[in-house]
């Protein structure tokens, strides 16, 4: 039988989902040293484990060359959907927000608005049905387009809002809650049902747990 | 100025040889079983006014048409779907038509998907649509064909998961939302997104129709999944005894082992009305058939009947089959050499090989020496001289 595998978000949430995988027994020493090998295996449980950054594991369960995928919801958010969301791992937690500059009202008077975001897709939809904005995509830090004059507000994860506070921006409203997910292969799911539904019966129980 | 005369466009591809082999032969293994079985093929244009999509616009998005206009600047698509050229044909010239019509098509579809996701825009599909038989013995008869029709295209490990629509749209029924928060519901069930779900749910006064609707995701496996569908919602038992009865005809066909119920198949629930499915294959990471009842749609195009029919990916069966090593693309047996700019002998034993069968090539180059040689380098076993 060929191992199930599993796509898991490089960086903070890989380490969480070992954490959380140890917890309920299952061997992730490989993935702990792994040196600069990027598939790795769990033993004993047929898994084989490959890191990648967030968008790619959407790509490689949409494209069912992995079954299973760890990522956040805001990739998900991003990136679109054909692919099934399963569970919500719970950690990894923060919220998509628009921020504004400190003491000003986005949606005062009747100029065009700009906003700036690593998250297009997001920051569009999120206004799709409000108004029409100009959305300016940004790949590093996305608090400077404000203050440069760029754009009018941002998009973006906030976790503690701190850094928002420190370049002079505030929270004016919530847009959605993110966290880690499991995301399933739509096929994958129907072709390896049994041994998909317990390794997301050993995560869920591992959840509980902790 | 870009040229861009190197390169086919996202999602399209050149299919080349072996490829071609692989992707010839799912198309006539499929379209000789549906010949065999009373279906009679038709092809529509590859070019259809856009009008004929929008008056189902909601399942076919307008920004994943390819569009033109016609010189009378008139918006035309690039066919993205079979099904609907079908219903237009059935309420124009095929009106008259005895039921049941069983027609099958072999055509591709193009749908322009985000880019650089690895998905194709142009697809062929060789399909069936059963029309003007609404009762369970047609859905049956589809379905059996769609998982005998994996069968002739030489493809056993596959899964087929079945599914009645109208037992969400019962739940659905049931709940007090407005279309908004419905496709919300119906998206976080399609995705299979029980957290989510559970959390919208919760906002609505506990009812059967809620706890089934949390359930849906999950309902899916043997029959034991529709008991408990009809032990949280008893209002849905009538769809349930059809979908029951359509599973265990499958089994008493013998297809048990491969059919899966899965009650949260909820995708284009506007366009189906009855039995749907979808079909599965190693390998592959989306489906390669999917199908079911659809019977609003032809009363869109004038006339109300009842219809059935699926569709099945060939690019992807052909890749699968690709994969498994069985298919060569056809190697010359024969080269055929003369000295004469003109010789008629070789025309004469051409024909005869091609009558035989042998895959035969003429020789254009001038000696029998550089005639050897291209036949060494293309493995052709024997040189004629006449």
């Amino acid at each position: 039988m060929k191992p199930l595998r599993i796509a898991l978000t490089k960086g903070r949430l890989e380490e969480k989902t070992v954490a959380m995988l140890e917890s309920i027994g299952y061997d992730c020493s490989q993935i702990r040293n792994k040196g600069r090998k990027l598939v790795l295996c769990i033993p004993e449980k047929n898994i084989e484990v490959v890191l990648a950054k967030s968008a790619d594991v959407i790509t490689y369960v949409e494209n069912g060359v992995c079954d299973l995928g760890i990522v956040g919801k805001d990739t998900i958010m991003e990136m679109g959907k054909s692919f099934y969301e399963v569970l919500d791992l719970g950690f990894g937690r923060c919220r998509f927000a628009l921020a504004v500059p400190k003491g000003t009202n986005f949606y005062e008077g009747y100029h065009s608005r700009t906003i700036a975001t690593k998250y297009p897709n997001v920051a569009r939809s999120y206004f799709e049905s409000k108004m029409d904005i100009e959305v300016v995509k940004i790949e590093g830090s996305v608090e400077l387009a404000p203050i440069l004059g760029l754009a009018d507000a941002i998009v973006d994860i906030v976790e503690t809002g701190t850094t928002l506070k420190e370049n002079g921006l505030e929270i004016a409203e919530e847009i959605a809650q993110v966290s880690a997910r499991v995301i399933v292969n739509i096929a994958s799911l129907k072709l390896r049902k049994k041994e998909i539904e317990n390794l997301i019966d050993d995560m869920r129980r591992a959840i509980k747990e902790n | 100025m870009k040229i861009h005369d190197k390169i086919t466009p996202d999602g399209t591809r050149d299919i080349l040889f072996e490829q071609c082999e692989a992707k010839r032969s799912i198309e006539r293994r499929l379209a000789r079983f549906f010949r065999h079985r009373g279906f009679d093929e038709v092809m529509t244009p590859g070019l259809e006014f856009y009008d004929v999509f929008y008056s189902n616009a909601a399942y076919f998005p307008q920004e994943t048409m390819y569009k033109l206009t016609d010189s009378k600047g008139r918006l035309m698509v690039m066919r993205p779907d079979c099904t609907i050229p079908i219903a237009r044909l059935m309420g124009t010239r095929l009106a008259g038509l005895e039921k049941p019509v069983r027609l099958y098509y072999d055509q591709n579809v193009y749908r322009s998907n985000p880019s650089m996701k690895g998905f194709s825009n142009e697809i062929t599909q060789t399909g069936v649509e059963l029309i003007g038989a609404g009762s369970i013995k047609a859905d049956l008869e589809i379905l059996e064909l769609a998982a005998n029709g994996l069968t002739h295209c030489s493809i056993e490990n596959y899964r087929l998961e079945i599914c009645h629509i109208g037992y969400f749209k019962q739940l659905m029924n049931n709940l007090e939302a407005d279309d908004t928060e419905k496709e919300k519901i119906r998206e976080l069930i399609e995705s299979k997104n029980y957290a989510a779900l559970g959390d919208v749910l919760k906002s609505y006064p506990e009812s059967e129709a809620v706890t089934a609707l949390a359930k849906l995701p999950e309902m899916f496996g043997g029959c034991d999944v529709i008991d408990q569908a009809a032990k949280l919602f008893p209002n849905g038992k009538k769809v349930l005894d059809e979908l029951r009865s359509v599973y265990e005809s499958l089994q008493a066909l013998g297809l048990g082992e491969k059919v899966i119920v899965d009650l949260g198949l909820v995708n284009q629930a506007e366009y189906y009305t009855g039995i749907i499915f979808r079909g599965y294959v190693d390998g592959v990471g989306e489906p390669v058939l999917s199908g079911g009842r659809y019977d609003k749609l032809m009363q869109d195009f004038g006339q109300a009947l009842p219809a059935t029919g699926f569709a099945v990916n060939v690019n992807q069966l052909s890749r699968v089959l690709l994969e498994k090593g069985d298919t060569v693309p056809p190697k010359t047996q024969i080269l055929l050499f003369s000295e004469k700019q003109c010789d008629p002998l070789v025309f004469a034993r051409m024909k005869e090989l091609v009558e035989q069968g042998i895959r035969c090539e003429y020789s254009l180059f001038d000696t029998l020496e550089q005639t050897k040689a291209y036949a060494k380098s293309k493995g052709i076993p024997t040189v004629e001289v006449l």
